[in-house]
């Protein structure tokens, strides 16, 4: 029986020494890999710095040009991690929870930043080729680039209260339009009862706050140029 | 032309009408036909770009949360036939191991083939992490289930390789087959201990007193282990409170081998299968 009980404690002993030879394998990559988040998230706000110079009504190709160098960084960054995960095949999503939230921040700023040049929705491809990723081995997840959409969607507010205090009138209804078609095609969504769900819930206020401004705007005829093409959508949303 | 005119007539009216109208007004008087077809054509382009990328973002979703509901399904299948392997293998007595086990280890293997191989069906590639909570608990579950029936039959503790050994058969050998991993290993380990407890206190009532103390060896090994262990898992705060039971399960086995021994061995044959309760009432009060 004691022979019995040495060999029992020995094969055991030696797996568990194995376990933790692997989960200090594991705790070492992750280390590697917050460096690697942590200089994200310096340069994300950085850039996020440089865009809430608009607020203060600067021009704003002049705002996208400094921010847009800091997304060159970005793009090693991620290159760096996507390196630190080729080590490890198939474990993206072991690792996955601990550059999430800063990425959703990146693409929030990425989204806003897109919005201010072009007026249109940076979609989820789009945002991928800025940060150099690609899905096949290191992309960014749908969720997260859904919920940064959202965070995006809870600055725009901000920014419509500011431009009109800066007398640009037409800001309002560029952002309404805007907020309507982005939140309507989110509710195409069939989405679980989340974090991301909630940050969606959270983006009708943004858009009630957005119309009310457009209404205080309106109502008091400094709109110029007519032809409010606006008015369809605030009539969907009421 | 049409639209100057016409924004001139708004605006008018707006400065006219402004202080009492409700905003539903206001969007009646500006709607006219002929702007509602301009501003449509102007807006389609961007609205429905971003509703095709939309669509693609459902479609994606919509599978995603559908198979990670399959999983689900399948783990909780998994864990409910688990637990039935662990209650065959407590029907354990003295003279009827070889049946019982043998039935148990049938069962085992059902769990494998039915439902594990479901599972593997579902999951390919990087899916074993990113759907590892909603798969979670059945393996454990089973991990807990092979690795009690394991002792029982030889008084060894079934590893990890061993455990998934038993699994490459049952997915497709052109695909990377489901391992377990290390995490699940240990939280379907730290369960056992609680089984363990049960069957060593049953076990000193039916008289087994050197199969409960080998229990009870094999018990305070994994602790010892696991304590070693746990400092370095990736979220340790499941297996932090798994713990703290565990070293419960241990004392309460250590006391019931202590009040055999104190008691004296003498007690023993008088029990035999007449009256074991009296006797594991007497060992668990010992705290």
């Amino acid at each position: 029986m004691a022979g019995g009980d040495g060999q029992v404690s020995h094969s055991l002993e030696k797996q568990f020494e194995s376990f933790r030879v692997q989960l200090e394998e594991s705790a070492a990559l992750r280390e590697q890999i917050r460096a690697v988040v942590m200089e994200i998230e310096s340069a994300t706000r950085l850039i996020q710095a440089n865009l809430l110079l608009v607020h203060q009504s600067r021009p704003i190709p002049e705002v996208i040009e400094k921010a847009k160098e800091k997304i060159v960084d970005l793009k090693q960054y991620y290159g760096r991690l996507a390196e630190i995960l080729e080590e490890c095949p198939g474990q993206y999503y072991r690792y996955h929870g601990d550059w999430r939230s800063e990425t959703q921040a990146v693409v929030s700023q990425l989204a806003f930043m897109h919005w201010l040049e072009t007026g249109t929705l940076l979609v989820h491809t789009e945002a991928e080729e800025k940060l150099g990723l690609n899905s096949l081995e290191f992309g960014l997840e749908t969720e997260d680039y859904l919920t940064g959409i959202c965070f995006m969607s809870n600055d725009l507010p901000r920014y419509v209260v500011n431009r009109v205090t800066a007398g640009d009138y037409d800001c309002p209804r560029k952002v309404m339009n805007f907020l309507t078609d982005l939140h309507a095609a989110f509710r195409m969504l069939n989405l679980r009862n989340d974090f991301l769900r909630k940050k969606f819930d959270s983006m009708k206020y943004d858009l009630r706050r957005v119309e009310e401004v457009y209404y205080d705007v309106k109502i008091r005829g400094l709109i110029s140029g007519g032809d409010p093409p606006g008015v369809q959508a605030v009539q969907g949303q009421s | 032309m049409l639209s100057c005119s016409s924004s001139a007539f708004q605006r008018v009216a707006f400065m006219l009408m402004a202080p009492k109208l409700k905003p539903q007004r206001l969007h009646q008087i500006a709607e006219s036909g002929v702007e509602h077809l301009v501003k449509k054509a102007r807006t389609m382009s961007t609205e429905s770009s971003m509703k095709d990328a939309f669509s693609t973002y459902a479609d994606y979703l919509n599978n995603f949360n559908e198979k990670r509901e399959r999983v689900v399904k399948v783990s909780r299948d998994i864990t409910m036939n688990s637990k039935k392997v662990i209650f065959q293998v407590h029907r354990l007595s003295k003279d009827n191991k070889e049946e019982v086990l043998e039935k148990a280890g049938k069962d085992l293997e059902a769990v494998r083939d039915q439902h594990f191989a479901r599972l593997m069906k579902e999951l390919q590639g990087t899916d074993f992490w990113k759907l590892r909570r909603a798969y979670s608990p059945g393996v454990q579950e089973y991990v807990e289930a092979a690795t009690f029936y394991k002792f029982c039959l030889s008084g060894t503790l079934c590893t990890l390789d061993e455990i998934n050994t038993t699994l490459v058969p049952l997915s497709d050998p052109s695909l990377e087959p489901l391992q377990i991993n290390i995490l699940d290993y240990i939280l379907g380990l730290a369960d056992l201990t609680g089984e363990l407890m049960r069957m060593a206190i049953g076990r000193i009532s039916d008289g087994e007193i050197e199969f409960a103390q080998r229990i009870c060896q094999f018990v305070r090994q994994i602790h010892r282990e696991l304590m070693l262990v746990v400092p370095k898992m990736d979220d340790s705060y499941d297996m932090k409170s798994k713990m703290e039971v565990m070293l419960q399960s241990v004392i309460k086995i250590e006391n019931a081998c202590f009040s055999v021994h104190v008691r004296g061995l003498e007690y023993i044959p008088l029990l035999g299968d007449n009256a074991p309760t009296s006797y594991l009432l007497g060992a668990a009060d010992v705290e």
